[in-house]
């Protein structure tokens, strides 16, 4: 089969695939997901492959969540330092917010336990570092669950739709982290229910087409027409 | 078991009436833990082994977190009624080797550098043993790790060969095992074409070697099949069921 990119493509699109299947011949093409070994690209991971731009990838059904720059997410604080927080991501990771000096952290108000929304600011070989430009909010209440993290894209759908959906169905106040944890603020237990099950039938058929029907039906049929 | 008079019969069947280059009958599944992040189950005819992969998670003790990529642990272990004779519990001086023979296999085809400062955990508990539990155990690894959605080169697909009665078999089982005249654990990524274990107990010519070398890769090309198979049949299970 030749693809759009114009080389053999060895798949079709979105055909599952598993870690070291052949997927194309251009190296120069891999795209999350793959890897080039000798000029030509495999899969790393088992998920869908398909064509990104101009780029070979794999969407992968479970992984890891990796922090980028500029990733909004939803941290719990984890210790107090004299020269910053410790916030735990979730899972594996720690981000860390640094601070100047004693008295900023005594000022920033936040406590162990306590659970925040903040943007990484980088993240490598140093560890995941926060930005603390950018606001650091602290959330005063509400239900914190978690997703896995291969899932968030699902559940905030082409641009937001499908979270905004949610949002507009149950009048809940819900903050989504790339990590997969989520915070659900809403204006009755009731509404908060049918939101925390509509992110959970998400979480379980992201892959399915026609869900963001019936998720709507879903929540109509919870919270009744109104 | 007590030494049969032949492992090769007069037709050239074994001692559980296979040819010398047929493997056991395999049964593969992937996914059939819950609370893991990848699991798989494989049988190689009396073998049968769980693998389950947890992480990547924070590693511990923090000192041992690399700041480049992520460790893997691994243990493989032998249920207590996985023998003839009840195993003690605890870690024998053969698991703590095997732990670390399918640890270092496993590392050469996982992307550990995706995960710094983590630790990966991979369990091979053994529930029944009937030779070449490190070869089923090391399949299910890769199986396990795979489901885990665990970035890798390739899978590994292991199976060994031997030599009994001064026949080249395939897969041994226990007895060809105990009373064989050699036996050859190989471990690859077929992708590659790659070797990534090889072990060998007893005495082979370095012509019968090159011959069993062949014989394993022949096998192992049947197990990458079913391996391949077994994935895809658990991902288009749960995926796209067009509404």
């Amino acid at each position: 089969m030749r693809g759009e990119l114009g080389m053999p493509v060895y798949f079709t699109e979105h055909e599952i695939v598993v870690p070291g299947q052949l997927l194309s011949d251009n190296g120069k093409r891999s795209g999350e997901g793959t890897y080039a070994y000798a000029g030509k690209i495999y899969a790393a991971r088992i998920g869908f492959a398909s064509i990104r731009g101009n780029k070979v990838v794999v969407t992968p059904f479970k992984t890891a969540y990796k922090p980028a720059p500029g990733d909004w997410v939803v941290g719990i604080v984890s210790d107090v330092k004299p020269n910053g927080f410790e916030i735990d991501l979730g899972r594996h990771l720690k981000g860390v917010i640094r601070m100047p000096d004693r008295e900023e952290v005594m000022s920033a108000g936040l406590n162990v336990g306590d659970v925040v929304y903040v943007r990484i600011k980088e993240s490598g070989l140093s560890g995941v570092a926060i930005d603390k430009r950018s606001r650091i909010r602290r959330i005063e209440s509400g239900i914190l669950i978690q997703i896995h993290p291969a899932k968030v894209p699902r559940l905030i759908g082409r641009r937001g739709s499908m979270i905004n959906m949610i949002k507009r169905i149950t009048g809940c106040d819900i903050i989504v982290g790339k990590n997969g944890l989520i915070v659900i603020n809403g204006p009755s237990p009731e509404a908060e229910f049918a939101a925390v099950k509509a992110i959970k039938m998400i979480e379980e058929e992201a892959h399915t087409s026609g869900l963001t029907e019936r998720i709507e039906k879903l929540l109509r049929g919870l919270i009744g027409e109104g | 078991m007590s030494r049969p008079e032949r492992l090769i019969d007069d037709n050239g069947r074994r001692v559980d009436g296979r040819r010398p280059d047929e493997l056991r009958p395999i049964k593969m599944e992937v996914g059939v833990l819950d609370k893991s992040d990848g699991s798989a189950y494989v049988e190689f005819g009396g073998t049968k082994v769980i693998a389950a992969v947890f992480g990547p998670r924070e590693a511990h003790p923090r000192h041992l977190a690399l700041p480049d990529r992520a460790i893997l642990n691994c243990r493989y272990h032998m249920t207590s009624f996985s023998v003839e004779e009840r195993k003690p519990l605890g870690m024998t001086r053969r698991e703590i080797e095997l732990s670390k023979v399918i640890r270092e296999a496993l590392e050469t085809v996982t992307f550990l550098e995706e995960f710094p400062r983590a630790a990966i955990d991979v369990y091979v508990e053994v529930i029944q043993a009937d030779g070449g539990t490190r070869t089923a155990g090391l399949t299910a690894a890769s199986l396990a790790l795979a489901d885990a959605g665990m970035p890798m080169a390739d899978l590994i697909a292991a199976v060994a060969v031997g030599k009994v009665d001064g026949q080249l078999v395939l897969d041994l089982c226990d007895l060809e095992d105990k009373y064989g005249e050699a036996d050859m654990p190989v471990a690859m990524a077929p992708r590659f074409n790659s070797i990534i274990m090889l072990q060998l107990n007893g005495r082979m010519s370095v012509e019968e070697f090159k011959r069993s070398l062949a014989l394993a890769q022949k096998g192992i090309s049947e197990i990458y099949h079913l391996q391949r198979e077994a994935l895809k049949k658990k991902f288009s299970e749960l995926a796209p069921k067009e509404a």
